[in-house]
């Protein structure tokens, strides 16, 4: 800010500043005091407070162990050790590196956008902590608040206001890889979104259907947004049998009604729409490292660089969270509903911990996955990464719709489990189809970019002039027939 | 001046009413950037983007190998070419101190015939290896670049028993080779190579069928056979293009000629076949290693050439098959030690003429992805 622009401020702090003594002299000073008091110790301020810092904690810690991780998973795939001296094996890298980009000069372009450049990595940042309020880590552990009731919604609007921060970035950095990276991020992230969306909407009509059947809970025929109430409806399936060790293991946790059974390739579908939030490989074209040196990201540095960093494991994680929530039946596990159940205070610590343990084992097997295919597959072209969100995700999510409307209408009349086997092996099927499907378009589009190579191979023998020797040299060796030479 | 008019008056009048033009795009990629395989830089206009023209600038790297050589005795100037095309120093000796012997008449004995061949193909190797990698790396994956450095340290340290060096080797001589072969070294080739052929086993499997790097370099970059002769491809640029000239075959040297060599050669001329080619020579030179170590004959590993080494006035040219392409050295001597010219044909340098017309029209991605298929080295470009 220009010091013209302080000076501006200087009449607003000083009409504030009289407010203030104005509000307190008309009350008592201690009125004021305990009106803040109370609003501090309210319950729901505390909770909230608690959560955020919980939350945010969270997040920091799991984008730390996710670098290491990452590096370490990608150094055993790749026949290297990875991170070794810093710490026992390697262990302190990060939070070495942390402590690097804490102490990082931070550089401003000239020439930038300052406020955006300023502004941008807390916009990237803030949306992934704030969409991590719809997430229960546990039965007890998690936000209070309407959030939870719109949950998918919350997480959705969330996810959109990333792409805002990178737009900020590639704009306000002054530099045109960035802008390139930012605008690419604009295209693909808005583009992978509503797939994302159109997945959800499947699990969303699974919960409105199965609501208010027998073993189920909710009203008949209203469905749920929250990731709470979603693992609930993936976890109602079990019985009290009265036999102890049964009922201990699948009181709450019964990986047969998981939805990935049901929707495999609503699974498939949302967790390449997340890689493709997360911008993570093969969808990394914003901050495609071999062509655009680093995206959006080329002019940060320490601690902003950072930021941008620890959003996309932050995103990494939330995108595998709510994937286990809405596929593999969240924080549920062996024991976690039968010990909160006992209404004891230990039983229902240690059911919590054991919740929290199960719900991030599923996240960072999520996050593995992710960190595999990182290793495997090569970067897509913007186009080609536009024409897969368009032409293959989009229509196979409608598709998916429609079948799971046409299969419950159909399957009415029938018990419930009907229609999930029908519906479990129509979508099995379809995740097949769907690898075929990708792979047959793969195909013709390389067939029809090859099209020249194959048009000038079905006139090559005579156009293409045989190579004379330059001089009486003894060329040829006599070949084995049958070699490629010998063909020629 | 009536194209510049038109193109004004669309630019103007094409939009939409409230005059909104796009414009073009001015990027500088290089001479720092991550994959433009050292320092080549490449002006190129973008059109959203899409690339309407590049143009490369080189020099960057340039040391004046050329005139080092005229500066040094025959000998001596040997170990500067491991530094033209810093990923195959053993081919580079072996082109130089090729065109000396041709100038001199001088026929090397079979041994040093033989362990040429041996080295060359496996530097061969380690420059596909190399060019394999990157092209990996290029395209956003980072597993092939660090397998292919895993074998080709392998080579390395093979070298490095054989020469005291990993890299600036300086182990050709004018009339044979330095060091013979220490003892153990061949059982220890062929242990190398026993590995390296299940590696590349997996390597085909880790990007060759791999979907998106099909659909990132199938039809990519494609070079019409004869637009690959009329700009003097060579290599496997040129064989990836569907013409059959590999001069191990058609103007066969040392050892080649009782050697057979297959040529890799494919039809498609896009960044797959080139990719694919490398791969595939790969296979080739391992079998030809093997049958060089089967072949190796007994006896001296060189000629006794005299210490003042003058080759007779003249001029020669002579060409190997690099792991580029045709790398050939015009020598001139004018009857002193100090060639009084070497002219290096690199075949980056002519390789990456085409560059800047195959780019054209082309997603910037895809410049990425043909820029790696051509597998320049920037060292052997500016010399």
């Amino acid at each position: 800010m220009s010091p013209c622009g302080r000076l501006l401020l200087l009449p607003w702090s000083y009409h504030m500043f009289r407010m203030i003594v104005a509000d307190i002299a008309a009350n008592s000073w201690f009125y004021w005091l305990s009106n803040l008091w109370n609003g501090i110790i309210s319950w729901n301020f505390l909770q909230f407070v608690v959560a955020f810092l919980t939350i945010f904690g969270f997040i920091l810690t799991s984008a730390t162990i996710l670098v290491l991780a990452e590096r370490k998973i990608l150094a055993w795939m790749q026949d290297r050790y990875g991170p070794l001296h810093t710490g026992p094996w390697g262990l302190l890298q990060s939070v070495a590196d942390v402590g690097k980009l804490l102490l990082k000069e931070d550089v401003h372009v000239g020439g930038a956008d300052k406020a955006m450049l300023i502004f941008a990595p807390a916009v990237f940042m803030a949306p992934v902590i704030a969409s991590f309020a719809i997430m229960p880590f546990s039965p007890y552990i998690q936000l209070p608040g309407s959030a939870l009731a719109v949950g998918l919604v919350f997480y959705v609007a969330m996810s959109s206001i990333d792409v805002i921060g990178v737009i900020m970035a590639g704009w306000g950095s002054n530099n045109k890889y960035s802008l390139i990276g930012g605008l690419r991020s604009a295209a693909q992230m808005i583009s992978y979104e509503l797939p994302l969306v159109l997945a959800f909407v499947s699990v969303i009509m699974l919960t409105s259907v199965l609501a208010g059947r027998p073993g189920f809970p909710g009203q008949d025929g209203i469905g749920t947004l929250a990731p709470y109430e979603i693992q609930i409806f993936q976890n109602s399936a079990w019985n009290h049998t009265g036999i102890g060790i049964l009922d201990f293991l699948f009181q709450g946790f019964t990986p047969w009604s998981w939805f990935v059974l049901f929707q495999p390739l609503m699974l498939l579908i949302y967790y390449i729409c997340g890689l493709a939030e997360t911008n993570r490989a093969p969808f990394d074209l914003p901050e495609a490292e071999s062509e655009l040196v680093a995206g959006y990201m080329t002019e940060y540095s320490g601690m902003r660089w950072a930021m941008f960093f620890l959003g996309e494991y932050g995103n990494m994680t939330i995108v595998s969270a709510v994937a286990s929530y809405l596929f593999l039946g969240g924080f549920a596990g062996p024991g976690v509903a039968f010990l909160t159940a006992q209404h004891s205070l230990l039983w229902g610590f240690v059911g919590n911990m054991l919740a929290l343990l199960y719900f991030i084992i599923k996240i960072y097997a999520l996050c593995a996955v992710f960190i595999w295919i990182r290793a495997t597959l090569v970067r897509l072209r913007a186009d080609q990464l536009m024409q897969f969100a368009w032409l293959v995700l989009m229509p196979v999510t409608l598709v998916n719709i429609l079948v799971t409307g046409i299969l419950y209408f159909a399957t009415s009349a029938l018990p419930t489990w009907v229609f999930l086997v029908v519906l479990a092996c129509v979508n099995w099927a379809g995740v097949f189809g769907f690898v075929w499907l990708v792979r047959r378009v793969t195909l013709s589009t390389t067939r029809h970019a090859q099209a020249p190579a194959i048009r000038a191979q079905l006139r090559a023998k005579p156009a293409v002039p045989a190579i004379a020797l330059r001089d009486g040299v003894p060329s040829r060796v006599a070949l084995p027939a049958g070699t490629a030479a010998s063909q020629e | 001046m009536a194209t510049n008019q038109d193109t004004e008056f669309q630019a103007e009048f094409s939009g939409t009413s409230e005059g909104i033009k796009t414009q073009e795009m001015l990027l500088n990629m290089g001479p720092q950037h991550p994959s433009t395989h050292g320092v080549l830089r490449l002006i190129i206009t973008l059109e959203g983007e899409t690339i309407t023209s590049c143009t490369p600038v080189i020099g960057y790297l340039h040391r004046g190998i050329e005139k080092i050589l005229e500066n040094r005795t025959v000998m001596a100037g040997i170990r500067y070419m491991d530094n033209s095309d810093y990923l195959s120093p053993m081919l580079n000796e072996t082109a130089y101190a090729g065109a000396v012997e041709q100038e001199m008449g001088i026929e090397i004995p079979r041994r040093a015939q033989y362990i040429r061949l041996i080295t060359n193909e496996l530097q061969r190797i380690a420059s596909h290896l190399v060019g394999i990698g990157t092209y990996g790396m290029d395209l956003g994956t980072t597993t092939p670049i660090i397998w292919a450095f895993r074998d080709r340290e392998g080579i390395l340290s093979m070298f490095e028993a054989l020469s005291g060096s990993r890299f600036n080797v300086n182990y050709m001589r004018v009339g044979g080779v330095l060091h013979d072969l220490p003892k153990g070294w061949l059982d220890e080739c062929s242990t190398f190579l026993d590995k390296l052929e299940k590696n590349m086993v997996e390597m085909d499997g880790l990007l060759s069928g791999n979907e998106i790097f099909m659909s990132r370099t199938q039809g990519v970059g494609y070079i019409d056979p004869q637009q690959a002769l009329a700009y003097g491809l060579t290599g496997p640029m040129l064989r990836a293009s569907g013409i059959n000239w590999d001069l191990r075959v058609n103007r066969p040297y040392m050892a080649y000629r009782e050697v057979a060599v297959n040529p890799i050669v494919r039809q498609e001329g896009d960044c797959f076949a080139r990719y694919y080619v490398r791969l595939q020579e790969i296979t080739e030179s391992i079998r030809l290693v093997r049958e060089g170590i089967d072949k190796l004959p007994g006896g001296p590993i060189s000629v006794r050439t005299p210490i003042a080494l003058r080759p007779p006035r003249g001029e020669t040219y002579f060409a190997i098959e690099s792991s580029k392409g045709e790398l050939g050295v015009y020598f001139i001597s004018d009857g002193s030690e100090y060639p009084w010219r070497a002219k290096l044909r690199g075949p980056s340098f002519v390789n990456l003429q085409i560059v800047p017309e195959l780019l054209r029209g082309h997603k910037m991605s895809d410049a990425i992805a043909i820029l790696g298929s051509t597998d320049i080295v920037l060292g052997e470009v500016d010399r």
